[in-house]
């Protein structure tokens, strides 16, 4: 092992990730037109995508992915075990994850667990910060991550064999099809992931006990075109994951965790005369079961099942102004062993009106009001405009008001649940500077963000929990993306890092939020030479409270952990790839929650074959 | 290539950050006190589920307050949820419930001095008898039928034998030769108190109490045991009440409830009275007059406490533990017993019991 590490050390090279910043600016001319008008908010915020190579050099689960490439803070009890998101300093709920445009949350926790997120099989991933209300609904306070299936017609048939095996026995099988014609298309994605995960803990004698995991996903996305300006679009996904909990100590009981989700949807777009129609009907179901001792085959469960109806429509009034509207309506019956079987509707409407004022001035205005049966309706906006003042310089202003609905466990849990509680409300606001030269691009955003009635399940005196609308929380913050790349001759060198600083204060303690970082850096160096490429990759958090009280001795120190990895391509005519990634490089002893020991130094190899 | 090597070097020279090589989970703050424990109180701290930050503080005569004094002074942590502290000579026994651990310790100086780690499942409490420890465990939560007092002999460390009781055993007492188990409920809610007599370590008959029964204390020929009843959160909300059992005959002898939707927790042994908490205020029961006593003893109101958490009475004063909102340290209060409130000291996080040399 040691003599590996050396040789990585002295080839010295590293290199890369392909962390495309989209610009809309240098597109707005064409973009107006385009089908991506149905994502609000496109032009006056900023946001990241994260490609299909990214994707795939990264490891399968979605924390892993964004934890390197983003400036989301990861609370991982371990790897592979529950993993949830702070984004810009906000809760593990207020990050909405949207599968092909329907939020994917958990109805019973409000939370998506990243680790149950298998990132093979996208086309690509969106990173979008801030309030996304107006636009995703319930959830998008810190954030969006937003996973997207791509469906394109005359590209003929394709296949994509990725084979993982590393350490601690982890591997996985992925399989990636398409096929399409000028009018069908059709795409299959199998994806099998399986670790004993008992990696040893540093500067400790113990080791990762009782934390395997296998997990299965599969996908189906079809697309038909019906006529000239209308499509039918198919897509089904079904995670299959069992999960054994690592042990906190010794001794402890194990236990276990499965999940089963399913997500189908059709959607129907038409774009004729200048109206753009894009209907959604989306069934989901959760279904999650915990073992308390894995032995014995007593469980608690909770499941929720969801109909989703979207219909959207855009008008051009002319080439410089768009109108929107939207209907949205969502049910949900949930059941479980601890909560009381409930069904709940919710219902929203919608308008919007984008108008390119000049070549360089485009501004947005989104309204969105609320209507459902059991709490307060709260109505929601979004105001923005991008103004690009140079060549290289554009600015982008945005202030929204965003919403998060309490779960099924804060208003239905047996006997605590609590039937009184408000929505938790965003106000929001964001700058944005955007220099652009040739392929390189800088982005510096700031922000404010306020939270009213910030659900949390509280204590009384007798030390009974109960959901409660309690604190207000103030943050603001300053994010900075960098993407630089170079090329001279067969050679190809491309530099991307975030950086976010980020204050997220109870307002009436004035203590920063647990498990939020004040800082957090990412940093990815890649490099291309015909047939060989390389890159490195770096993320440091710096400390973070995990007391609300923000007690110096329950400090959870800051952390710097690398991983390097070599490529090369040794098909003629056709891509056979075969990689080497070494992860902690430097064999750092670090944890995102605390007493969570992550991996060490571990190796991991793949062949990627494309036919 | 040259230039190369040095955007990377540069790079790597930003990016690469060393990070201290102290064990991260270890829980250590302040240094050990001179001394033998024996000049001011211990506080148990129970710690985060799943946290591993279980801890003991000690807090000195002189108001000094040391804590983590198990970590300081084994350089490991304590465990995952302590639950509760019970001395036998020269020892200190800490019973860890989620790490399913009692850790020994000399209580002098707090060393280690075993940990019992295998064939305890869920402990709770202990009752120390003779040279043997009767330790409460649940078992396995989801199994009602697998919970049992262990019999840990303290010479060897070696847990000897099982008795099987009915589900949720909690506070053990020791009376005349007899154990007396409260259940209180585990996974469910416990109604009884199990008798076990010592020279054959079976269960002997069992005595029907109401709900939940919380506090137990013999004095004097009687057992004393509190039942909190069951919560409204619980769908079938049930009455709290008080007991005085004659342990020579194992009757009830007198017995009172207490009010609807009033859910009592604790009881404590001062100056030949019992004591209770009751929502934020301690109320004092006379064994000669076994009533409902009409107004507080002593109030916590004006302290402001989130959860009550722990309480005591020891050599005149009153300890309240406050675990705040369970996620940050919690704080302990000193009263004397005419109420009036003497200080307070912050502990670790969740404290839930005192504890003297």
């Amino acid at each position: 092992m040691k003599l590996l590490i050396r040789s990585f050390g002295l080839m010295a090279i590293f290199c890369c990730s392909i962390q495309a910043q989209q610009d809309s600016i240098q597109k707005l001319d064409e973009v107006v037109l385009k089908k991506t008008i149905f994502k609000d908010s496109s032009y006056t915020k900023t946001y990241s995508i994260l490609s299909d190579s990214l994707i795939e050099r990264n490891q399968a689960s979605l924390t892993n992915l964004l934890n390197f490439n983003s400036t989301i803070y990861f609370k991982e009890n371990g790897a592979g075990m529950v993993s949830s998101p702070s984004f810009r300093g906000t809760t593990a709920s207020q990050t909405a994850v949207l599968w092909n445009g329907i939020n994917i949350n958990s109805q019973t926790t409000g939370q998506t667990d990243f680790n149950t997120v298998v990132t093979r099989g996208f086309d690509q991933i969106i990173i979008q910060p801030g309030g996304g209300g107006v636009d995703v609904g319930s959830n998008a306070i810190g954030g969006t991550i937003a996973l997207e299936n791509r469906i394109e017609y005359n590209t003929g048939l394709q296949n994509q064999f990725l084979l993982t095996g590393g350490s601690f026995n982890t591997y996985g099988l992925n399989y990636d099809g398409q096929y399409s014609n000028q009018s069908s298309f059709l795409g299959i994605q199998l994806s099998h992931n399986a670790s004993d995960n008992d990696y040893p803990f540093l500067e400790s004698d113990r080791i990762n006990e009782n934390g395997q995991y296998q997990n299965s996903n599969l996908g189906l996305n079809a697309g038909f075109k019906l006529s000239s300006y209308d499509e039918l679009r198919v897509y089904f996904n079904v995670f299959d994951g069992k999960r054994h909990f690592s042990l906190p100590t010794p001794n402890a009981l194990p236990t276990k965790y499965y999940d089963f989700n399913t997500r189908s949807l059709v959607e129907w777009i038409s774009d004729k005369d200048g109206l753009q129609n894009n209907i959604k009907a989306a069934y989901l179901t959760e279904n999650y079961e915990f073992y308390p001792n894995i032995e014995r085959d007593v469980f608690s469960f909770g499941e929720v099942r969801s109909f989703i109806l979207k219909h959207s429509t855009l008008y051009e009034v002319s080439s410089s102004i768009s109108l929107i509207g939207r209907l949205n309506y969502i049910r949900n019956d949930g059941t479980g062993s601890d909560i009381e079987s409930e069904t709940r509707n919710l219902g929203s409407a919608v308008v919007g009106l984008k108008h390119q004022l000049s070549d360089d001035v485009i501004y947005e205005v989104n309204l969105r009001q609320e209507l459902n049966q059991d709490f307060e309706n709260p109505f929601l906006y979004s105001f923005g405009i991008q103004a690009s003042l140079s060549d290289f310089y554009a600015i982008k202003a945005n202030t929204s008001k965003s919403f998060r609905i309490p779960t099924f466990n804060d208003l239905y849990w047996q006997g605590l649940g609590n039937s009184e509680l408000l929505p938790e409300l965003s106000y929001q606001g964001e700058l944005s500077h955007v220099f652009t030269w040739s392929k390189q691009r800088i982005q510096l955003t700031t922000y404010y963000n306020q939270v009213e009635n910030l659900l949390n399940w509280v204590p009384d005196i007798s030390g009974i929990w109960r959901p409660q609308n309690t604190d207000e929380v103030e943050i603001y913050g300053l994010e900075v993306l960098t993407h630089l790349e170079k090329q001279w001759g067969d050679h190809e060198i491309t530099f991307d890092q975030t950086y976010a600083y980020t204050v997220s204060e109870n307002k009436a303690t004035g203590n920063q939020l647990i498990y939020v970082p004040y800082h957090k850096v990412t940093a990815a160096l890649s490099y291309n030479l015909r047939r060989f490429s390389a890159f490195y990759q770096q993320l440091y958090n710096g400390q973070v409270f995990t007391t609300t009280d923000n007690a110096q001795e329950q400090i959870l120190g800051d952390f710097s952990v690398a991983n390097i990895g070599l490529e090369y391509d040794l098909g003629k005519t056709q891509n056979y790839e075969v990689g080497v990634q070494l992860l902690n490089l430097w064999n750092v002893a670090y944890q995102s929650v605390q007493n969570r020991p992550m991996p060490g130094r571990n190796i991991n190899a793949y062949v990627n074959l494309t036919f | 290539m040259k230039n190369f090597n040095l955007i990377i070097v540069a790079a790597l020279s930003i990016l690469f950050c060393s990070c201290s090589n102290e064990d991260p989970t270890l829980q250590n703050d302040t240094p050990v006190p001179e001394g033998d424990f024996t000049d001011g109180f211990f506080v148990l701290n129970e710690g985060g589920f799943t946290y591993n930050n279980a801890s003991v503080s000690f807090v000195n005569d002189q108001g000094e307050v040391f804590n983590n004094i198990f970590s300081s002074t084994n350089n490991r942590n304590l465990g995952d949820v302590a639950q509760s502290m019970s001395f036998y000579d020269e020892l200190a026994l800490v019973v860890l419930n989620y790490s399913n651990t009692i850790e020994v310790v000399n209580r002098y100086t707090f060393e280690s001095v075993a940990s019992i780690e295998d064939q305890i499942l869920n402990p709770r409490y202990a009752s120390i008898v003779g040279d043997k420890a009767y330790i409460t465990n649940w078992g396995d939560p989801t199994d009602i039928e697998d919970d049992y007092v262990a019999i840990l002999d303290l010479n060897t460390f070696t847990i000897q034998e099982k008795i099987e009781v009915v589900e949720g055993p909690e506070k053990i007492v020791e009376a005349d030769g007899k154990l007396y188990v409260a259940h209180k409920g585990g996974w469910g809610y416990g109604h009884e108190i199990s008798v076990i007599d010592l020279s054959t370590n079976t269960v002997q008959s069992k005595i029907e109490v109401s709900d939940v029964p919380d506090g137990m204390l013999h004095s004097e020929g009687y057992l004393y045991v509190l039942s909190s009843g069951k919560a409204s959160w619980t769908g079938e909300v049930t009455k709290g009440g008080m007991f005085k059992i004659n342990t020579s005959n194992l009757q009830i002898e007198e017995e009172f409830d207490f009010p609807d939707g009033d859910h009592p927790k604790f009881l404590v042994e001062y100056d030949n009275s019992l004591h209770y908490i009751l929502g934020r205020d301690i109320f004092r029961v006379e064994p000669s007059n076994f009533n409902l006593p009409n107004s507080p003893f002593i109030s916590t109101a004006d302290q402001d406490i989130s959860v009550l958490y722990g309480f005591n009475i020891h050599k005149d004063t009153v300890y309240v533990a406050d675990a705040k909102d369970y996620v940050s340290n919690g704080e302990v209060h000193l009263y004397n017993t005419s109420g009036e409130h003497l200080t307070k000291y912050g502990v670790r996080l969740i404290p839930n019991g005192f504890y003297f040399n």
